[in-house]
């Protein structure tokens, strides 16, 4: 009976699934992850690291069989930045992904070799500002901060001047404006450029008052600390959202403590503006030999290529933006700092478009992100992605011609709700195909030789039947990531008269394997175990 | 029955002794300059206590100077100990919290044991010559004192308790695995003869590279290239626990430094050993940065460490010259200097320079990510043995020599046999473990006296603001300008340079209230009248620093006549009114 309730209750949280209509805000998503532990028991875990100061959970989805610590694991880590609920979505909506095909073989095999850890989002109390009353884009939590470090908090938020419940921008009339129109579409500033004697005619600011007088528009406004600002490599220290210092955040030590402790994890999903998915890191010997390393070992940027190609042959989006990890972000953290494969991708980005020649448009002069999307949202029919200039009137300047609009928050690298499935789609895939090349440790060509009375050399070969290294290069050199433990169990009249009994290897290459041999005194059976958490162990048994 | 027999007995005679140290008649005593005659609380600073020692030292100070102490746990270490803070200062005049501050730790490695006691003799010297010094009765008006002798407890009682040598433990008692083979903590040392020291292991040998000094049988020598010796050493006390091949690979006496743990150019384990997870993952060090970040008024702090005879500062980071830069470096130099000239022995020096480098260490990041000048003090030096210069290796012969003449081989357990389970016949023996780094008795009051002396010179130096003059000046119309000179008569700025460079504290407030303010500006050049307005709220001027024996003046323009008054607010300077 309650068996029937469960199955009924599964199939209506389903049903309420495929009827997502948008993104899900906190409570939404909440509901989806707890509906996933509450069908599937035996497959998911859900827990909550901590609660954030604005009293939201850090949820952690953990989906795998058994003695999940046991078997090499993915973490996948959405809302690394708050302003982003696709990252989100991508991270929740590759765990319902994988649950809907739990019956299938394929899912089942691949979850009794593989343990995810499923963090949807790390941002909760900035992500809600999507869906609030006053919508704008927003990275910082719930913590009261002092962004322009001028001794009074939260002194010069955002206004929203043309009340329309979003915060675009705002243009003033001025000589000495830096920015100018764009020549291709008259709804889009560009900046001025100088050198090439170009002038200006509009300043340009985000939609607010100078709050506080102090010549700075909207430099101090609620919020907080950016997740993908406050972790330890390059801690861009006194900086708008960096925290006091590295890892000053509950949600950020909270998912750092939860990760230094999961030995199993060998690579790292994060979903966020950071990318080395579509496009690989390439090897600078100059930074990956600095005293302080920054750039990624010469092996391990061949791991990342092959990675790269995996996400791109699955997701086969072209034409991704420049992107540049800057410092205190997710994606550095995972690998300089936990010593494991992190890899990060937006997502979604807006394809370049061409012009529509029936709609009489030209190639553009002048590159720009905003004109290139609303021409784009211009072809897709989104509409409801601009809000058209209006006169308003300044207190901070009395005298000029002040406009507020602009492109709309969150549209740059937001796409439209209809086009997220697919997307979930595809990055399942990705993740799957990723699960599919893990580190798996295998014991073969086993051989034993009598040499003489009793007497028996034993030889093997260690080998990583997966495609990803055991560990990366970087990895091999922290005390947080595990060796491969090689011992030989043998019986008390069994002697080992050369060999070791425990052994440590540093890491296997993908494909890669090691010859090891031993002398035995003795007769019987013995055993040699191999194993490390990011390749699962494996037991032989030899008969002397 | 026995027992609660015996321990009446013990109990009575300790109360006794108690008596006879503190109840001695006051015309039996000659009060020996600088040093509290008669005090209300009896401490012995020639012997070393644990955290229970410590702790009922603490709260004897604080019960027996209700208006000069007080004690608050600021949190708890791993094995759950309370570290405490004792804050120090005149109670009945100003807000404590708003004086100039300073904070003292010792004990952050674990075997470095000597700081908790400098720290509590601090606290011990200033509550009990605040009676009759002078001196101290205007400092403790002025200044605050935080005082946490052990930012290790856990450590501090296992360095004492366990079988240890002078050099273990560095790190705090949270397991790690140190050789990654998945066990933790599965192959430490052995106190093999059992007398809770770990000492170092020998065995005859026809093909060894030592002999014994036939000038004190207890050392060894190196035999030159062509001679023959007849020892091998065999490293400290252990064995093989876990059958890996390797002698004391994973022991709990290096898991982790806690001196890596802070959140200034914190860099992970493989590039600084003995880093932990992340900047403040470990829960003693996280107490210290809660409470300073609570206490902004600190400015400035010293850390006790051993050994060596050195007052460091940083950077520990070879790549982090600009954050000490030229303006601070002179504040540093001339306190250090002053150091230099009270603790004899003790040197100057740069960490990452004349140290070695060192990423995420404590001083970096109370100077980096706070402001505060602080210093790091390596107690204990070689030279104090017979005030000449001397080495601190062990085997240099001034150890044996102090050792034998001043010390009565009390420092040293003598080579005894021992059947070693690997090794066969061994002889153990060696320097035990208080002595190398530990100050010996005797020299421990006065080593302690002189650090004192130089983080109260320190303390000293903290800002101190005054408002010197107000002058008026009628300018018709009503209108009349008021101008306020304040100075700070000390060495340290309000703001360090590096402070000033991140803005990490807000700027200094001078307001006028009582007066209807019209214009407020701060005076650049008085002579020259060059003047540099602020339009936003002129009542409360925002000056970005108040630097070292220097002025700063503002000045408002006000309407009418009546009453006003002057306020400076500074987090690092005080309050001051007139």
């Amino acid at each position: 009976m309650n068996k029937m309730l469960v199955c009924i209750l599964g199939l209506f949280v389903y049903s309420s699934l495929s009827a997502q209509s948008g993104y899900s805000n906190f409570a939404t998503q909440t509901n989806r992850i707890q509906a996933l532990a509450k069908v599937h028991p035996k497959w998911v875990k859900v827990k909550s690291l901590t609660k954030t100061n604005g009293g939201k959970d850090i949820w952690q989805i953990t989906i795998g069989s058994g003695n999940t610590e046991t078997k090499p694991a993915i973490a996948v880590v959405g809302g690394v930045e708050g302003h982003a609920p696709l990252s989100t979505e991508l991270a929740i909506g590759f765990a319902e992904n994988l649950l809907l095909g739990i019956t299938s073989d394929s899912i089942k095999n691949l979850l009794n070799k593989t343990t995810f850890y499923i963090f949807p989002n790390m941002s909760p109390d900035a992500m809600e500002q999507y869906f609030a009353s006053l919508r704008y884009e927003r990275q910082g939590n719930a913590v009261s901060t002092d962004d322009d470090r001028d001794g009074k908090n939260n002194e010069d938020g955002y206004d929203d001047l043309d009340g329309n419940g979003k915060i675009t921008w705002m243009r003033v009339e001025s000589p000495v404006g830096t920015h100018r129109v764009h020549p291709n579409d008259p709804r889009v500033l560009i900046r001025a450029d100088v050198s090439k004697g170009e002038k200006g005619n509009y300043l340009l600011f985000s939609e607010g008052k100078d709050n506080d007088k102090d010549g700075t528009f909207n430099e101090d406004g609620e919020g907080g600390v950016w997740f993908n600002k406050n972790l330890s490599f390059k801690h861009p220290s006194f900086t708008q959202g960096a925290g006091e210092f590295p890892a000053s955040e509950k949600e950020t030590r909270a998912l750092l403590d939860e990760l230094f402790e999961r030995f199993n994890v060998y690579a790292v999903v994060s979903f966020s503006s950071n990318n080395n998915l579509s496009t690989a890191y390439t090897f600078n010997p100059q930074t990956a030999n600095a005293p302080i390393l920054a750039g990624w070992l010469q092996p391990d940027t061949k791991v990342n290529s092959l990675v790269s190609d995996i996400y791109n042959k699955s997701v086969a989006l072209k034409d991704a933006p420049a992107s540049a990890a800057t410092g205190g972000d997710f994606l550095s953290w995972g690998y300089y700092h936990y010593g494991r494969f992190s890899f990060s991708t937006p997502g979604w980005w807006v394809p370049k478009t061409k012009p529509d020649s029936t709609k009489n448009e030209k190639a553009f002069t002048v590159e720009d992100a905003a004109a290139n999307y609303l021409r784009w949202a211009g072809q897709q029919n989104i509409s409801n992605v601009f809000t058209e200039w209006k006169t308003i009137q300044h207190p901070d300047f009395p005298d000029q011609k002040v406009e507020v609009g602009g492109i709309d928050p969150f549209v740059l690298h937001t796409p439209p709700y209809s086009l997220v499935p697919d997307l979930v789609k595809k990055h399942s895939s990705f993740l799957v195909k990723l699960a599919a090349a893990q580190p798996e440790v295998d014991i073969i060509n086993v051989k034993t030789e009598k040499l003489a009375n009793g007497l028996t050399r034993i030889t093997v070969d260690v080998i990583n039947k997966g495609a990803l290294p055991s560990h990366s290069k970087v990895g091999e050199r922290s005390y947080w990531v595990k060796r491969i433990n090689v011992k030989v169990n043998n019986s008390s009249t069994q002697s080992i008269i050369s060999g070791k009994k425990i052994q440590l290897l540093n890491a296997l290459e993908g494909f890669g394997s090691t010859q090891l041999s031993w002398l035995i005194k003795g007769n019987g059976k013995l055993s040699i175990e191999a194993g490390s958490p990011t390749t699962g162990s494996k037991t032989i048994e030899v008969t002397l | 029955m026995k027992r609660s027999i015996k321990q009446y007995i013990a109990a009575t005679a300790f109360s006794f002794s108690c008596l006879f140290a503190t109840a001695q008649n006051a015309d039996q005593i000659f009060k020996a300059a600088g040093s509290p005659a008669t005090p209300k609380v009896a401490v012995s600073w020639n012997r070393y206590y644990d955290h229970a020692g410590i702790t009922e030292i603490l709260k004897k100070i604080a019960a027996a100077h209700p208006d000069l102490a007080k004690l608050q746990s600021i949190g708890k270490s791993f094995k759950g100990r309370d570290i405490w803070c004792l804050t120090v200062t005149d109670f009945k005049k100003g807000n404590a919290d708003q004086k100039p501050g300073m904070y003292i730790d010792g004990n952050i490695h674990s075997n470095e044991v000597q700081g908790a006691e400098f720290s509590l003799y601090t606290a011990w010297y200033l509550t009990e010559t605040f009676k009759d010094t002078r001196f101290i009765q205007e400092l403790l008006a002025d200044k605050v004192f935080y005082i946490v002798p052990t930012i290790n407890p856990d450590g501090r009682d296992s360095y004492f308790h366990e079988p240890n040598t002078g050099s273990s433990p560095r790190s705090g008692v949270i397991p790690v695995d140190n050789d990654r083979d998945g066990l933790v903590d599965e192959d430490g040392y052995d106190d093999l003869d059992g007398d809770n020291e770990i000492l170092m292991m020998r065995r005859k040998s026809s093909t060894g590279r030592y002999r014994i000094d036939p000038s004190d049988p207890r050392r060894m020598i190196q035999v030159g290239p062509e001679e023959q010796g007849d020892y091998e050493i065999l490293g400290l006390e252990g064995k093989d626990n876990d059958g890996d091949g390797v002698v004391n690979e994973d022991g709990y006496t290096f898991q982790y430094d806690p001196n890596r743990d802070w959140g200034w150019g914190w860099q992970p384990n493989y590039i600084q050993n003995g880093a932990y997870k992340y900047p403040f993952s470990l829960p003693e060090t996280r107490a210290v940065m809660d409470f300073v970040m609570k206490h902004p008024n600190i400015a400035g702090a010293q850390s006790y460490h051993n050994a060596g005879g050195m007052i460091l500062r940083g950077p520990g980071d070879p790549t982090d010259q600009v954050t000490y830069n030229p303006q601070d470096v002179q504040v540093y130099d001339i306190i250090a200097r002053k150091g230099e000239e009270l603790i004899p022995g003790y040197r100057y020096l740069v960490v990452h320079k004349d140290l070695y480098p060192a990423y995420g260490g404590e001083l970096d990041w109370f100077y980096g990510g706070r402001g505060i000048y602080t210093y790091s003090n390596e107690l204990w030096t070689p030279y104090l043995m017979f005030n000449k210069d001397a080495t601190r290796n062990p085997q240099d012969n001034s150890n044996f020599n102090f050792d034998r003449y001043l010390l009565f081989k009390d420092a040293f357990v003598d080579w005894h046999e021992y059947d070693h389970p690997q090794y066969g016949k061994i002889e153990i023996g060696g320097f035990k473990k208080n002595f190398g780094r530990a100050h010996p008795g005797f020299l421990l009051e006065s080593d302690a006296h002189r650090n004192m002396a130089f983080t109260i010179y320190h303390a000293y130096h903290t800002p101190s603001l005054k408002i010197d003059t107000v002058t008026e000046k009628d300018l018709g119309n009503g209108l009349k300008e008021i101008t306020a000179t304040i100075s700070n008569n000390r060495i340290m700025p309000t703001h360090s340079s590096h402070d000033l460079k991140y803005k990490i504290e807000r700027p200094d407030y001078i307001s006028i209230s009582g007066a209807k303010t019209v214009a407020g500006m701060i005076v650049e050049n008085a002579d020259l009248n060059i003047t540099r307005e602020q339009t936003n709220n002129p009542e409360q001027i925002e000056v970005a620093n108040i630097p070292g024996m220097s002025t700063v003046t503002v000045r408002w323009i006000v309407q009418g006549s009546g009453k006003y008054s002057i306020t400076v607010d500074s987090k690092k300077g005080g309050v001051v009114k007139k």
